[in-house]
């Protein structure tokens, strides 16, 4: 099927859960408030109507318990997509998502799979203050045996909860709530797209922005800006973390001569240093200036209305770090800690 | 605040005074937010007044408190200043966290809150780590922690109640039950408790501490099994675990508080008044009303008297709302305050 | 030192009449072979040809084997740190189990596993596991996966004393009993939780921790194989009706400490002694002779059989070779 239709992000995620829900009888979902609620965001809205309880499960508030559920089950024959309901909690399962699931496979020499997705949704911007705003997938990237992905299109987060679905690993699918209502084309139902295949959401000449999830948006806007400076930027979605497709990124790099890694995680310590890093091995000679990080503060999450906004790179400061370093200025103050 | 047994009328007059503050304050907020000040989801305590208030009287004010997400009752009626708890909520620098925190991390330290986590659960282990500190400092003072109902579904609860229950800690656990009606799954609405147990003090119990179960709405029923709590916390008999039962608020259906009806004391002694779908609320459930009718009935009060207090607190509270409107934001020079104590 | 008297077991009501004998054969064969597996891994573990740390079994026999006898290879089983008498009682090989401790190629993980995380997907074995309580969600959640696919198997989790006040557990128990899940939890008491005594840090009775969910739940004397066989009997009865989960507490010793280099200093002669004239392999065999089923040369027999196994075992697992560097980086994703 070949259709196009304009969906929002959250709905494109919603076609991907229903039509593999109907494709496999093992695919389940669990998560809290998901089932006759529809979700806190109507994220699973009318799933349960569809599946019924057996196969949209809500949890008690117990997000360890349920989740080691989940890989257990995905270990004797479902299919789990198990919600975390906001970022931050990802630090409630991480004893079982780091010490069980994702080393299931290895520890037991491929005797068991461990097939399940953990959807959750960071996104900061919705003044919920520094508990509910964080998008903690540098901590879960980091581990050996996961996969992690980062959709920041209607079209990449239906196409991704797809691939993810029908992984046989645990993959990790980081969500921004922010981008929930943005609305974008999407495809026909078997339309997967591959982990580790980055997407150039836009070609250009000048420097290369590689950019997750929200900030890919961010980075088109200054994109829009740059042009006025007669400077073309080429903007780089990894869309998966883990695994990273670092061929894509280094083939623009060696083009442009010029990068600038941006994601919506903490600076320090963060994804951006991983790609940086990288690119710095792999293109270093074709560098001509060096690699920047944007990133968001290193600080708590704050809930004013005015403070969250500087929270993350804005699209003025990313064309400003670009320009600076197409015209060899100095870096405008970025956030390096 | 009261030490006796039980509450004679002019404490209960001033539980009543406790609750009107709580009560339009959170009219307040929910006004607020409709006029766009607030950004941003928010819990209010209406429905709970009577527990939250009845047992702020029966702990000092060296002891120590730790509350939820739904804090802002028991923030506002320890005696924290209502103009600053509406600046928090609205993320001005004139708040109690510097408009960092907001509603969900709502405390304020001079009236001996802990931090305030929107964590479920986690006030819990906050609150039994205080009384450990408590306890190990030879420290006459109690814990009292506020939660709902939810948080015995988070296994960190329980492994709280194992120690508490093992070490004997000043702790009271005042459980806020406020699932009692056919609102959750039953009613096929928004799901809450999800518990095999079928009582939720049977829970604690069996860790060895001593609970109570009782009305939310009472007052006394309340107060008393309060001062127990606190007598056998302060004595070295450990942690008491209190289950107050209450009805939810019609207008916490769904998941976007909304105002069923601003609460007039006139519907508590007129029947007439409280037609309609809130009918059985307001005749039944509301704990304002119910204890401003007791108040009537037992001659503790006249309505007169009742009606002037709720223009006192309803006064107060609107300069509080606008001391908080007119407060300034924080500035960007100072977002990175305090991320480490110096 | 644990304070337990041997009143808190609770015999059931006078002892049952016993299975037919080949059955019961196979429960003190069973019983005796991870004994003399323990025994083999402690010798070897004192001679250095063991890496790490190992948890040994030896008294706990009877739980394992009397839950595992009734349960087929298509159930689920998750078990614990000290769980080379829960493989074997579910179905796994002596000589690959033996490989894997030692680190060998041929054992259940490639040998790079070890003693913590044996895993054995023909026998419907979860895996041993190296984070106290860590297994007790994957049993659960391979109960929840019968549930859903309806394929009637059950799961059981085994576990120590020393996590009943995790957290985990407590959230995963509720979820269980208000699904009905086909679920059984076992707690192996055996009075400590590595070093320190459960008294010191468990508040209230072990039992009522299934009376919060209002779970099914017994107390079993975890010496006695055929106590434990029938309570878990009961128990997957329970499950395999779709009437939910059972909690069963067995009470039990190891003789060990709580790893092979544990000096026990917390532990007294006479407590040691206490639980050894309990012995379940001993008590089985003295039934088993006092009711005439066997004459004692059968149970020699059977204990040169054993010995011929491990030493079997033994010799497969000290020629088997080490992994390889080529091994190093297989099954990371499937």
């Amino acid at each position: 099927m070949h259709e196009v239709r304009t969906v929002t992000y959250r709905a494109a995620v919603l076609e991907a859960l229903s039509a593999e829900m109907r494709r496999d009888p093992n695919v389940v979902l669990l998560g809290e408030d998901i089932g006759a609620a529809g979700g806190v965001l109507k994220q699973t809205d009318g799933l349960f109507a569809e599946f019924g309880a057996a196969r949209v499960i809500d949890t008690p508030i117990s997000e360890s318990g349920a989740f080691g559920m989940a890989v257990g089950a995905a270990m004797t024959g479902l299919r789990p997509v198990f919600e975390v309901m906001f970022g931050d909690f990802i630090t409630l399962v991480m004893d079982q998502l780091v010490n069980q699931a994702a080393k299931v496979h290895y520890m037991s020499a491929g005797q068991f799979r461990v097939p399940l997705v953990l959807r959750t949704a960071g996104g900061i911007g919705a003044n919920l203050g520094a508990q509910h705003s964080q998008s903690l997938h540098a901590w879960v990237a980091h581990i050996p045996g996961l996969k992690v992905v980062m959709p920041s299109t209607p079209a990449d987060a239906k196409g991704l909860m797809i691939t993810a679905i029908r992984d046989d690993n645990p993959v990790i699918y980081f969500e921004d709530r922010m981008l929930y209502t943005q609305r974008g084309a999407v495809q026909g139902d078997d339309q997967s797209i591959p982990f580790g295949l980055a997407d150039i959401k836009r070609v250009g000449e000048d420097v290369t922005l590689v950019a997750t999830s929200r900030m890919v948006g961010v980075a088109l806007e200054a994109a829009a800006r740059l042009v006025e400076e007669g400077i073309s930027a080429e903007i780089v979605d990894p869309r998966s973390l883990v695994p990273l497709d670092l061929d894509t990124i280094v083939a623009s790099v060696r083009k442009t001569s010029r990068a600038i890694v941006i994601d919506g995680g903490y600076l320090q310590y963060g994804v951006t240093g991983e790609i940086a890093a990288a690119i710095a091995e792999h293109a270093f000679d074709w560098l001509d200036c060096p690699v920047l990080r944007l990133g968001a503060e290193n600080l708590p999450v704050p809930f004013s209305k005015t403070l969250e906004p500087l929270f993350l790179p804005d699209s003025a400061r990313i064309a400003a770090a670009a320009k600076a370093l197409v015209r060899g200025d100095a870096i405008p103050g970025g956030n390096y800690g | 605040m009261a030490s006796g047994a039980t509450l004679d009328w002019r404490a209960q007059l001033a539980v009543f005074e406790r609750m009107l503050l709580m009560r339009h304050f959170e009219e307040a907020v929910m006004r607020l937010f409709k006029e766009g000040h607030l950004p941003s989801h928010y819990h209010v305590y209406i429905g709970q007044e009577a527990t939250g208030a009845a047992a702020l009287e029966a702990i000092d004010k060296e002891d120590l408190i730790c509350t939820t997400h739904r804090g802002h009752g028991h923030v506002v009626g320890r005696g924290a200043d209502p103009g600053r708890g509406l600046a928090e909520i609205l993320g001005r620098s004139t708040g109690f966290n510097g408009g960092r925190g907001g509603t969900l991390h709502l405390c304020d330290r001079s009236h001996n809150f802990l931090s305030t986590s929107g964590l479920v659960g986690s006030c819990a282990g906050l609150a039994a780590g205080a009384a450990y500190g408590v306890k190990t400092l030879g420290q006459s003072k109690v814990v009292a922690a506020f939660f709902g109902d939810g948080s015995l579904e988070e296994g960190l609860v329980l492994e709280v109640f194992n120690i508490a229950g093992l070490w004997k800690l000043p702790l009271i656990m005042v459980c806020e039950n406020n699932s009692g009606g056919a609102i959750g799954i039953q009613g096929g609405g928004y799901p809450t408790s999800v518990t095999s147990a079928q009582h939720l003090s049977r829970i604690p119990e069996c860790y060895g501490i001593t609970t109570a179960v009782v009305d939310g709405t009472d007052v006394v029923e309340v107060y008393e099994a309060l001062i127990a709590a606190v007598e056998r916390a302060r004595s070295g008999g450990g942690t008491t675990f209190i289950e107050a039962m209450t009805e939810r608020w019609p207008g916490n259906q769904g998941l976007w508080p909304e105002l069923a009806t601003a609460t007039d004391l006139r519907d508590a002694w007129d029947p007439s008044r409280s037609a309609g779908p809130h009918a059985k609320w307001l005749q039944q459930y509301d704990p304002v009303l119910r204890l401003a009718r007791e108040l009537v009935a037992g001659t503790m009060a006249s309505q007169e008297d009742l009606l002037a207090l709720d223009k006192k607190v309803r006064d107060r509270i609107d300069a509080a709302a606008e001391f908080a409107i007119a407060s300034p934001p924080p500035t960007a020079d100072t977002a990175a305050d305090g991320v480490f104590a110096s | 030192m644990s304070t337990r008297s041997s009143s808190d077991r609770k015999k059931g009501p006078s002892s049952p009449p016993l299975p037919p004998r080949d059955e019961v054969l196979a429960l003190l064969r069973q019983m005796k072979l991870i004994r003399g597996f323990e025994e083999h891994v402690r010798a070897l573990a004192a001679s250095g040809q063991i890496p790490g740390l190992v948890h040994l079994c030896a008294g706990q026999e009877a739980v394992a084997v009397g839950v595992c006898s009734v349960l087929r290879a298509s159930d689920w089983m998750a078990s614990n740190h000290r769980g080379h008498g829960h493989c074997i009682a579910k179905g796994a090989r002596t000589d690959l189990l033996l490989a894997e401790v030692m680190g060998r190629r041929p054992g259940y993980g490639l040998g790079r596993s070890g003693t913590l995380h044996i895993f054995d997907v023909e026998n419907g074995n979860l895996g041993t596991n190296g984070i106290v309580g860590g297994g007790i969600p994957l049993a659960a959640g391979a109960a929840l996966s019968a549930r859903v696919r309806g394929d009637g198997t059950v799961a059981v989790a085994f576990f120590g004393d020393g996590a009943l006040n995790q957290g985990l557990l407590s959230e995963v128990m509720n979820m269980a009993a208000v699904w009905k899940l086909p679920a059984l939890f076992i707690c192996e008491n055996n009075g400590y939780g590595e070093f320190t005594a459960i008294e010191d840090v468990t508040a209230g009775r072990i039992i009522d921790r299934g009376a919060v969910f209002d779970m099914a739940r017994e107390t079993v004397d975890g010496m006695d194989v055929l106590a434990v066989r029938a309570a878990a009997h009961r128990a997957v009865q329970l499950a395999r009706a779709g009437d939910g989960p059972t909690f069963l507490v067995c009470n039990t010793y190891r003789y060990s400490g709580h790893h092979v280099t544990d000096r026990q200093e917390y532990k007294d002669d006479a407590e040691v002694k206490k639980w050894k004239d309990l012995d379940p392999i001993n008590q089985l065999a003295q039934r088993l002779l006092s009711d005439e089923l066997v004459k004692p040369h059968d149970l020699e027999s059977l204990d040169m059989e054993i010995a011929a196994e491990m030493a079997a075992a033994l010799d497969f697992a000290r020629g088997a070779a080490n992994p390889t560097a080529d091994d190093l980086g297989k099954y990371l994703y499937a």
